[in-house]
């Protein structure tokens, strides 16, 4: 029987006194590639913030615990725009950053740890720019820089915060790649959120809907149906197969705008 | 007055003024490169005219306090109320320190209406911060605090780089973000009340801000831009001395026109790197 790595049970979560998801039972497993979806202010984020204990539950249980009973090593990539980008830092002293909690306080880098940041820019083939400047490379290159920033945490979770925002197709199928790439051969545990539908339909495992009042989780064949997106998204949604891809269609919004 | 002539007159009676023009020089041109980092460079300001505000009302009759003290109190008491306040999403960063800003120039000036006309061109003079004049008890505070400051930056430099960069992510690490944030501001609170008092708020605020953008300009990675900060920090008050003492300038004046001159040039750089 699989062990969970994070289990909601009875979850509410919220801000202060609001409480934006209620009742939330749902558990990830080591090895799952979970995809988290729903439009902006559905509660995405405040998922994650709990499971990365930035956020108390405002009431049931969150529990977090490796199969051992140990501690679970996240490593978070965060939305590229949260990042304050003054200070010309190389792309490998950015990846370096995701080391130091390992290094701990008054102690410098070692080359045990040089070695880990470049093996973790050669997974996501940046070594080509590790000693550009951060603020100066492309979208998708920040975007492989902050990933390996992860990776050298030796996570035992990887969470990815709309990696593929602001991305053009090419480098939106590229960091997709790189991601199922990581969880299938890396078998690193990933959890992605996202509000593009057609991001996740085709590379996650397993997904979760998340729309204010509503959760629901399960395998992508389960949860990807026309009636549940229609229902959710208030328009005829109709999802379909093309030559092994799912696609998803929408019409005319029906609901009250 | 040549060179030699200079430094042979201003070691001989104005030590302190010398050393510790230099002292605040590189003090807040490192501090500034955190500062300018955050996008902070605002509250320099407003931390400068609350220190003034902190010495202007250690002159009230009734208000027995060590001219300091008042200053580091009202600094450090802004910087715990800020940091909080800064975090707010209800009202804009640079309102909150624009109204702070505001009010403490505002009481200083009503205070100073207040106070004996005797005491106020001591009080102008002390606000102006007339490096000159510098007390060993002053400098030697500005000399400790300068210790403790690097130290503390240095030795968790890479944690202070982290949190300033992406405060989100490293507080997934398990970093305390929002404290780590407060001790550089604490830290940089005590430099800027001991600085103010030593050579007024204009040097200070200069300092915090000009050697930092100079070396963005001129550098291209951040050690280097540290180093080049606190290079300009220290080398602008020597020359800015000199110029004040050949041609009869105020000191703080002249050492940040020569800290916006060397600006003027890192940029003029490069704009004709830029057009080659």
């Amino acid at each position: 029987m699989k062990t969970p790595l994070i289990d909601f049970e009875a979850a509410t979560l919220g801000y202060g006194r609001k409480s934006v998801l209620r009742n939330l039972n749902f558990r990830v497993y080591v090895g799952d590639y979970l995809g988290l979806v729903g439009p902006n202010g559905a509660g995405k984020t405040t998922i994650v913030r709990t499971i990365l204990g930035t956020l108390t539950p405002l009431a049931g249980t969150v529990r977090i615990q490796a199969g051992d009973g140990g501690s679970v090593c996240f490593g978070y990539v965060p939305q590229r725009d949260t990042i304050d980008y003054v200070l010309p830092y190389t792309a490998r002293e950015v990846v370096m950053m995701g080391r130091y909690r390992r290094i701990g306080l008054l102690r410098r880098p070692r080359e045990a740890d040089w070695s880990i940041v470049e093996e973790s820019l050669k997974h996501v083939e940046a070594e080509e720019f590790a000693g550009l400047p951060f603020k100066d490379l492309s979208g998708g290159q920040k975007q492989r820089v902050l990933i390996a920033r992860a990776l050298a945490a030796e996570p035992d979770v990887l969470i990815l915060d709309e990696p593929t925002n602001g991305m053009d197709l090419s480098s939106r199928l590229s960091i997709l790649a790189l991601i199922g790439y990581l969880h299938d051969k890396q078998h690193l545990t990933i959890i992605m959120v996202s509000h593009l539908l057609d991001d996740v339909a085709n590379h996650v495992k397993r997904l979760a809907i998340v729309q204010e009042g509503y959760f629901l989780v399960g395998n992508v064949q389960e949860v990807l149906t026309g009636a549940t997106l229609s229902a959710l998204y208030e328009m005829p949604v109709e999802v379909t197969q093309l030559k092994g891809k799912t696609i998803i269609l929408a019409g005319e919004h029906r609901g009250n705008l | 007055m040549g060179i030699s002539e200079f430094f042979s007159t201003v070691l001989t009676e104005f030590p302190l003024a010398f050393y510790g023009s230099i002292l605040v020089g590189i003090s807040c041109a490192f501090l500034g490169v955190t500062v300018v980092a955050k996008r902070v460079v605002f509250l320099g300001a407003v931390l400068t005219q609350v220190s003034v505000l902190g010495l202007a009302v250690t002159f009230l009759p009734y208000a027995h306090i060590p001219h300091t003290l008042g200053s580091l109190v009202f600094t450090l008491g802004s910087v715990m109320v800020l940091s909080r306040m800064l975090t707010g999403k209800k009202i804009p960063r640079d309102a909150v320190l624009g109204v702070v800003f505001a009010s403490s120039v505002a009481a200083r000036i009503l205070i100073m209406q207040k106070t004996p006309k005797v005491e106020t061109a001591e009080i102008e003079n002390l606000l102006r911060g007339d490096i000159l004049f510098v007390t060993p008890e002053l400098f030697y505070l500005m000399l400790g605090a300068f210790i403790v400051t690097m130290g503390v930056y240095l030795v968790f430099f890479k944690e202070f780089s982290y949190i300033a960069f992406d405060a989100e992510t490293a507080t997934t690490q398990g970093y305390k973000a929002a404290r780590w944030e407060l001790v550089f501001y604490i830290m940089a609170g005590v430099v800027i009340s001991f600085a103010t008092h030593m050579v007024g708020d204009l040097y200070v605020f200069g300092f915090l801000v000009l050697p930092a953008v100079t070396a963005m300009l001129l550098v291209k990675r951040v050690r280097s831009i540290f180093l080049v900060a606190v290079l300009i920090g220290a080398i602008a008050p020597v020359i800015g001395l000199f110029l004040a003492f050949q041609f009869d300038f105020s000191s703080s004046p002249a050492i940040v026109g020569v800290a916006f001159v060397t600006l003027g040039v890192a940029w003029l750089q490069q704009v004709l790197r830029r057009s080659q």
